[in-house]
């Protein structure tokens, strides 16, 4: 028997082929693990400065009394468009009953009432006059809006439900100016 | 002793192979008999089922695919978007992914359509790059008068605005979408002082609105739903233009929309289409990040129930699998999307005059001609200059 095949019986006891085996497999995991993360470097798309962001300027304490006060309102205005716009939708797709959809649409009116009424009672400062009227006029359109749908349970025409459309997408657009003005982070990141 | 080693041995692989298998039942979909709880029945589809859409969409025509970034978040807290990976007080970039895909006819259809709500530009002031999908489309090469559909993958405000800007478009969105929206403005706050509301959600203690990362309102189930863009929903409703969908549906040929219920919102949904290099999957905020799907992370779980989010990242894996697996995952929010770290989006280039969006063409079909410029530019940027628009700031 050689010297070497003698070292190698001395070698290869149970003990030292299982840790073997252990060395084996954890060398085999590292290197697996290594390739895998070497596998994801990539280079980098080369990036222009970044120029400094212009910030939205400070609310005076007339503006943020005057948007507090207008918040409970254009929440419900908000609320009551939302049940509107899905009551027709889903009216359309017929799962929604037209008594339903008659009392969302008279519920949403009166809504859009009290708006305007708790709406002409504020007083904007001058700087937010202008989107104190863009308000109003939404509210008003909508009102128009839900008087013009509402003709449908008098003649049983659909068709007052598309003549309405104009004034309630304009109103959508003005409230939304108006919200990411007065309100920036009502609608965040989704 | 090697006999007691092999037995213990053996009885842990059989512990670890039962645990899996007990593992893979919870979320493998593998038959109609084996729906995984709190699935609903019109969202759920089986392994056979899906992979019965693999092999009818590879007999169908293929399509070629592009996505744009409509506009891109900037600064985003990254422990919002992705726990796991977050580090402490990181943000991130995330871009806001519109889907462009052309069928054999040449018509388009989009899958998402970008967001309109300009005022975050100007006001709130955390992003950049907006531009309108329409000019986007021209400058990429493609005729925005040839969009013929446009899928939903959600309709939250940054998926589904500019619908007003195809008029001729069809809209598809599932039922299940517009019902949890409904269901949830009855938010009832009898319980809760008041503060915590379907929309409008205000600080308990100041009664003020608070923004990101404080705010709650991102995480009521109404909170990414506009009225402006309800109303647009609303338009394609009345003006016939609306395809309102329950659960699976082949729009043609190789291009078959997969619902996701809960993936990310209730009404959720997928975009499959047959391309070159295998299927591609579309989905919207449920596949938010493509390392998500490969690592088998959660993403932007506002609304998820993250099971559901699971289930939809097996989806992609079954439709994938193929060809290509998870990297023909296609991600609406992914950071690395336009960089070779998410490969299918590397062929890239910033839009001509495009506000510094980006486009990146993911697959031709063939005898297409490429979209993308002899000589890309693709240094990124960042523009704050606000975009000309209607809308005044």
């Amino acid at each position: 028997m050689s010297r070497a095949s003698v070292l190698l019986q001395l070698w290869m006891t149970p003990k030292t082929i299982v840790l073997s085996l252990l060395v084996l497999g954890l060398v085999g995991v590292l290197s697996f693990a290594t390739m895998r993360e070497l596998g994801r470097a990539t280079t980098p798309a080369p990036v222009a400065p970044e120029p400094a962001r212009p910030t939205r300027p400070a609310l005076t304490a007339a503006e943020e009394a005057f948007i507090k006060a207008m918040t409970p309102i254009h929440a419900e205005v908000q609320r009551s468009l939302m049940r509107a716009s899905l009551g027709q939708i889903l009216y359309k797709t017929n799962d929604l009953s037209s008594t339903e959809l008659k009392t969302r649409m008279t519920q949403a009116l009166a809504t859009y009432g009290r708006a305007e009424t708790g709406l002409r009672a504020l007083e904007p400062p001058g700087s937010l006059v202008r989107d104190h009227e863009r308000y109003v006029t939404a509210v008003r359109l909508l009102q128009e809006s839900a008087v013009e749908a509402l003709k449908m349970f008098k003649d049983g025409k659909d068709d007052h439900l598309l003549a309405a459309y104009p004034k309630s997408q304009e109103a959508s657009d003005l409230i939304r100016e108006v919200g990411g003005k007065f309100w920036p982070n009502e609608f965040p990141p989704n | 002793m090697i006999q007691k080693l092999l037995r213990i041995t053996t009885v842990l692989a059989l512990i670890a192979l039962v645990g899996g298998l007990g593992r893979a039942d919870v979320l493998r979909a593998d038959d109609d008999g084996k729906r995984p709880p709190q699935t609903l029945q019109s969202g759920f589809e089986s392994t056979d089922r899906l992979l019965r859409d693999v092999e009818r969409a590879e007999k169908a025509p293929l399509y070629s695919a592009w996505i744009v970034e409509s506009s891109r978040f900037m600064n985003v807290p990254f422990g919002g978007f992705q726990p796991d990976k977050a580090g402490l007080n990181t943000t991130v970039n995330l871009p806001v992914n519109v889907g462009i895909i052309e069928g054999p006819d040449h018509k388009l259809t989009l899958y998402d359509s970008g967001w309109k709500q300009l005022a975050y530009i100007f006001d709130w002031n955390t992003s950049c790059c907006w531009k309108g999908i329409r000019d986007q489309l021209t400058a990429i090469g493609h005729d925005p008068s040839k969009v013929t559909r446009i899928v939903l993958g959600h309709a939250h405000w940054d998926h589904a605005g500019q619908l007003s800007e195809f008029p001729n478009a069809v809209v598809y969105i599932q039922k299940e979408e517009l019902k949890q929206i409904d269901f949830f403005l009855h938010y009832p706050v009898d319980f809760n002082a008041g503060h915590i509301r379907a929309v409008n959600t205000v600080d308990p203690l100041t009664g003020a609105q608070v923004g990101p990362p404080e705010q709650a309102c991102a995480r009521t189930p109404v909170c990414g739903y506009p009225p402006q863009t309800v109303q647009e929903i609303l338009g394609k409703v009345l003006s016939g233009k609306a395809k309102i969908v329950d659960g699976r549906h082949e729009i043609a040929p190789g291009l078959v929309i997969h619902p996701a219920f809960r993936g990310h919102t209730y009404g959720s949904q997928l975009l499959q289409v047959n391309t070159a290099r295998g299927q591609l999957v579309f989905g919207s905020d449920t596949y938010s990040s493509w390392t998500g799907i490969r690592d088998w992370l959660v993403a932007n779980i506002q609304q998820t129930d993250t099971i559901q989010q699971f289930l939809a990242y097996e989806k992609c894996y079954v439709l994938t699998s193929r060809l290509n697996s998870f990297n023909n995952c296609v991600a609406a929010h992914e950071p690395t999307a336009y960089t070779s770290a998410y490969p299918l989006t590397a062929n890239w280039w910033n839009i001509p005059q495009g506000n510094c969006s980006r486009a990146a063409e993911l697959i031709l079909a063939p005898g297409k001609t490429t979209h993308v410029p002899g000589n890309p530019d693709r240094v990124l940027c960042v523009n704050t200059t606000p975009p000309a628009h209607v809308i005044r700031p």
